[in-house]
């Protein structure tokens, strides 16, 4: 689970670190309101709060928006209104959201802050190594993501303890390497300590200030943050889940989330149902190679229970982006019969207008089978991944 | 021999009054696994399935000499249960729950550190040796023994190459689900070092997906390694574009190196016969072992 920057910020700075005085806006008059209290007479950043990274890169689809991105500096309490007009209600596209983009509907504005230089801080988990991870970075103008792919020895990666502070030889050691002034040592400690047990308490994934900035009395803030949860430690976070913004997610999205299915969406045109993460990768593999892309893929899991898999199959049959279904499972403790049975009284309540593909294996198979031969619906029979990827591009081709 | 599990491996399983547990291990018992206990608190004296159930994973072991844990307990209990099969020095320890917080995976993972026992998952379809052992929930019935042995991390892609085997003709010495999560017990390094010390064991597949370095780490092993058996791999997860989520965080701890392609061209450096379609590997199979 992701949060907005105001929100991500109003808990790191519960956890000691410096934030820009600021605070959130629904209305060009609040906007006006909240720069007011951060700041005298500015000037003031204006930020939209999407939950996506390279906001300030980004461009708005509406022309009332303007030329300019998503994060602006503006002077004047009258560009303020201007501003603010021109952003909220529009949408805002960025390499991270996808073409349709994210509607904006606030603005977290605050007082620009003067800073001598900037850094990258970010938290995440070393897989491999099963460790929490430090990582710090010089950006000198570039970008994080850039250096990451062609310099990472210019990225501090250090380890930490899943109990306890960051040791002061690490602090020492963040210090060296971005070579800051004795007056910052002691907000340094302050700061990597705060991400540190805001990383650890709220069970975090990642978090992530991109940049921090080092103000002229040696004092580290953060400009930006950004905060994602584990979704399976979240019973223990009651106060993480009210943060929940389910404006970010499509209506299909909190469907699935609903029967605890795995869903995520894409651009492309084909909507998977798998019983695995891996099967779905390995099948969108195989359409891109015929050059389909795809537009959705559901993991139904272990699912047991015949209405929830229709609920979740009728997900995909309504999405207005599927032109093809592909239905591949391997059944093992979810019975393949079960899934026959969901596909029939899903299209029998929504409807089947496309293409639909159907590979079983495993746990009642041929049952399943004969399910769905008997039902008299245009579904296609495949044997395996393979057959049931070119079954499917073919059919869609005809059906063009 | 096989890996890790064998006929005559003592499994206790763990949460075996659950109803997951009851389905499986009665499977398991009819294939021939020698499951001799249960454990779940507060129900030690009762017999489930024939079998008699313990409150603790030590007094299971010393009133039946069992070696290895099955767990089909639920996700917030599985460090609790980790942590027991650990302290009771069992062998081997296959957990089964998906959903299972990162933070306790990390202390479990600690607790892991210098103890004797192995643990497999979470979020694994398990570990099976064909004709002699089945800790899990495999579909049984796709099996059959024989010389090729498995290591994936995707459940669903397990079964696919099981599928690969038969068509190739051939059966499995033992196959290992590795596990889907984001921090797993067993890497690919541990299976492999296993299957080139089995002597039953001829060939290796090796089924990894985008997401962490486990397959590079697995490929710089290979690559090291003096008397190599062949190995087929396959990696899913090319057509996720880099950057789909927020954050860069996890990202930057592998470089960048994220992708699918990342991991076949580890793997094709490593001398691993890499196929680009999952439907490819009998054919590999076929050749390899004619």
């Amino acid at each position: 689970m992701n949060i907005h920057e105001y929100q991500a910020k109003q808990i790191l700075n519960r956890y000691g670190i410096n934030i820009p005085k600021g605070g959130i806006a629904y209305t060009p008059n609040e906007a006006k309101r909240v720069a007011a209290q951060s700041s005298f007479r500015g000037p003031w950043m204006l930020k939209a709060q999407i939950q996506s990274g390279a906001r300030n890169k980004g461009y708005f689809l509406e022309k009332k928006a303007g030329n300019k991105g998503g994060i602006r500096q503006v002077k004047s309490q009258r560009d303020i209104l201007n501003q603010v007009e021109q952003m909220l209600g529009s949408t805002l596209v960025t390499m991270q959201t996808g073409p349709e983009g994210k509607l904006v509907s606030r603005l977290y504005v605050e007082a620009f802050t003067k800073v001598e230089r900037v850094f990258y801080a970010g938290l995440a988990i070393d897989r491999v190594n099963a460790a929490l991870t430090l990582l710090v970075a010089v950006l000198n103008g570039a970008d994080i993501s850039e250096i990451a792919l062609s310099e990472p020895e210019r990225i501090l990666k250090l380890r930490l303890d899943l109990d306890g502070d960051t040791t002061p030889e690490q602090v020492d050691e963040v210090m060296r390497f971005l070579k800051l002034k004795p007056k910052s040592a002691k907000s340094l400690e302050v700061f990597i300590n705060g991400l540190h047990r805001a990383f650890v308490d709220n069970d975090a994934t990642m978090i992530e200030v991109n940049p921090a900035g080092v103000m002229k009395n040696g004092d580290i803030i953060a400009l930006d943050a950004k905060f994602s949860f584990d979704d399976n430690a979240l019973f223990r976070h009651q106060d993480i889940l009210r943060l929940q913004d389910d404006y970010e997610k499509s209506e299909r999205e909190l469907q699935a989330a609903k029967y605890k299915f795995t869903y995520s969406e894409f651009d492309g045109s084909v909507g998977c149902i798998v019983n695995g993460d891996g099967i779905a990768l390995a099948a969108m593999d195989l359409l891109r190679n015929h050059g389909v892309g795809t537009a959705c893929f559901l993991n139904v899991k272990g699912g047991v229970d015949k209405d929830k898999i229709s609920s979740g199959i009728k997900i995909i049959m309504t999405n207005p982006q599927v032109e093809g279904i592909l239905i591949n499972i391997l059944g093992g403790f979810l019975r393949c019969n079960l899934i026959a049975d969901g596909i029939i009284s899903a299209a029998s309540e929504v409807g089947l207008n496309v293409p639909l593909v159907v590979r079983f294996e495993g746990t009642n198979k041929d049952e399943a089978r004969e399910i769905l031969e008997k039902s008299k619906l245009p579904i296609i029979l495949a044997e395996t991944m393979e057959d049931a990827v070119n079954k499917l591009v073919e059919a869609m081709e005809e059906s063009d | 021999m096989s890996v890790f599990c064998y006929k005559d491996t003592r499994v206790l399983c763990q949460g075996i009054t659950g109803t997951q547990a009851t389905f499986h291990i009665r499977r398991s018992l009819d294939y021939g696994t020698q499951v001799v206990a249960g454990v779940t608190p507060g129900k030690g004296g009762e017999t489930h399935l024939g079998l008699p159930v313990f409150n603790t994973v030590k007094e299971a072991k010393t009133e039946t000499g069992a070696n290895s844990s099955v767990m089909y307990v639920p996700a917030k209990a599985v460090k609790s249960a980790v942590r027991e099969a650990v302290e009771a020095e069992l062998d081997l320890a296959v957990c089964i729950a998906d959903s299972v917080p990162i933070k306790d995976m990390l202390e479990i993972k600690e607790i892991l550190k210098g103890s004797k026992t192995k643990l497999i998952g979470p979020n694994t379809p398990g570990i099976i040796t064909p004709g002699e052992a089945r800790l899990g929930i495999f579909p049984e019935n796709i099996h059959t023994a024989g010389k090729v042995g498995i290591i994936s991390r995707s459940s669903t892609l397990t079964y696919e190459a099981v599928l690969e085997t038969a068509r190739a003709g051939q059966g499995q010495s033992t196959v290992i689900g590795l596990g889907d999560d984001m921090i797993i017990g067993m890497d690919f390094v541990t299976a492999l070092e296993a299957f080139h010390k089995d002597a039953k064991t001829k060939a290796i597949v090796l089924i990894g997906q985008s997401g962490g370095t486990f397959e590079e780490v697995a490929a710089r092993y290979y690559k090291d390694l003096k008397k190599k058996k062949p190995v087929i791999g396959f990696v899913a997860g090319n057509a996720i574009p880099f950057g789909h989520k927020m954050g860069y965080a996890g990202d930057i701890i592998t470089n960048g190196h994220v992708t699918a392609q990342d991991k076949k061209d580890a793997f094709e450096d490593a001398g691993i016969i890499t196929v680009d379609k999952i439907n490819d590997i009998h054919r590999k199979l076929a050749e390899i072992l004619k």
